[in-house]
């Protein structure tokens, strides 16, 4: 049967084979508001225990974990309907995840200490923002250099 | 190495389409994968059942709540015929001189 196969069928069906892949890695894709609303969510936060007031520190954490909550929800519903591959993601694509979150922890964390070493007011409120702004940077990006990993880790995305 | 294997089964359009999602799902939802490839429920149960007496694909049958769900994935099988067929297409087209790399 192969032998029947017209080598513009067969490639007209790895070109098929591989957009259909790609519909699957799109609905596991992080879409850019989720970063800002992390960012916004976490400074916020922040700013609400260093305030120091009772009430301000329960609306900041109510709004943080709804936010959070219903936010993340609505990323992951993908999942719902349907769960890529592990193999996708591959170590690299794990690697680079957790090195992100390492390296945005890492860097909020070092500032939040000197600032409060330096006595600078609000230094965890200050240090989220900038924790913020790379997430709210370097999030897409991840995003977009996690689809690219997965879709060379597709089959048929190389010989 | 994948020895390459054409695949009469998989490699009708429909099923193709679906086991192309399969491929790249650990599991997906019935409804995504009528909405995906564009056919009706009964079209969708018809090619879901002949890969699953082929022993391609799994088909299970659940809750979500109280609302019936049900999903599909591929079987080791399955896999690995998908595999040998990508193999096998991308044989027909490197042997033709085309590349089959994507653009």
């Amino acid at each position: 049967m192969s032998e029947q196969v017209h080598p513009d069928e067969a490639a007209r069906a790895l070109d098929q084979i591989r957009d259909r892949q790609e519909q699957v890695i799109n609905v596991s894709v992080v879409p850019a508001w989720y970063w800002w609303l992390v960012g916004g969510l976490i400074v916020a936060l922040a700013a609400a225990v260093e305030s120091r007031e009772p009430v301000t520190i329960g609306v900041g954490v109510t709004v943080f974990v709804l936010g959070i909550l219903g936010g993340t929800g609505w990323v992951v519903r993908g999942a719902v309907r349907v769960q890529p591959r592990n193999e996708l993601l591959g170590g690299r694509g794990v690697t680079m995840i957790l090195g992100f979150v390492a390296l945005v922890l890492g860097i909020t964390l070092a500032v939040a200490f000197s600032l409060a070493a330096a006595g600078v007011s609000y230094p965890a409120t200050l240090a989220n923002l900038l924790g913020a702004i790379l997430l709210i940077v370097g999030g897409p990006m991840l995003t977009r250099t996690l689809r690219r990993v997965m879709l060379n880790n597709r089959a048929g995305a190389s010989r | 190495m994948t020895r390459p294997r054409f695949d009469e089964l998989i490699h009708a359009p429909t099923r193709l389409a679906i086991v192309s999602l399969l491929a790249a799902s650990e599991v997906a939802d019935f409804k995504f994968i009528r909405d995906s490839v564009g056919l009706s429920d009964s079209a969708l149960s018809k090619q879901l059942s002949t890969l699953e007496e082929a022993g391609y694909v799994q088909i299970r049958k659940g809750f979500v709540g109280k609302r019936p769900r049900t999903s599909a994935k591929l079987t080791t099988v399955g896999r690995a015929a998908f595999e040998q067929h990508v193999a096998a297409l991308q044989e027909i087209v490197s042997r033709s001189g085309a590349s089959v790399l994507p653009p």
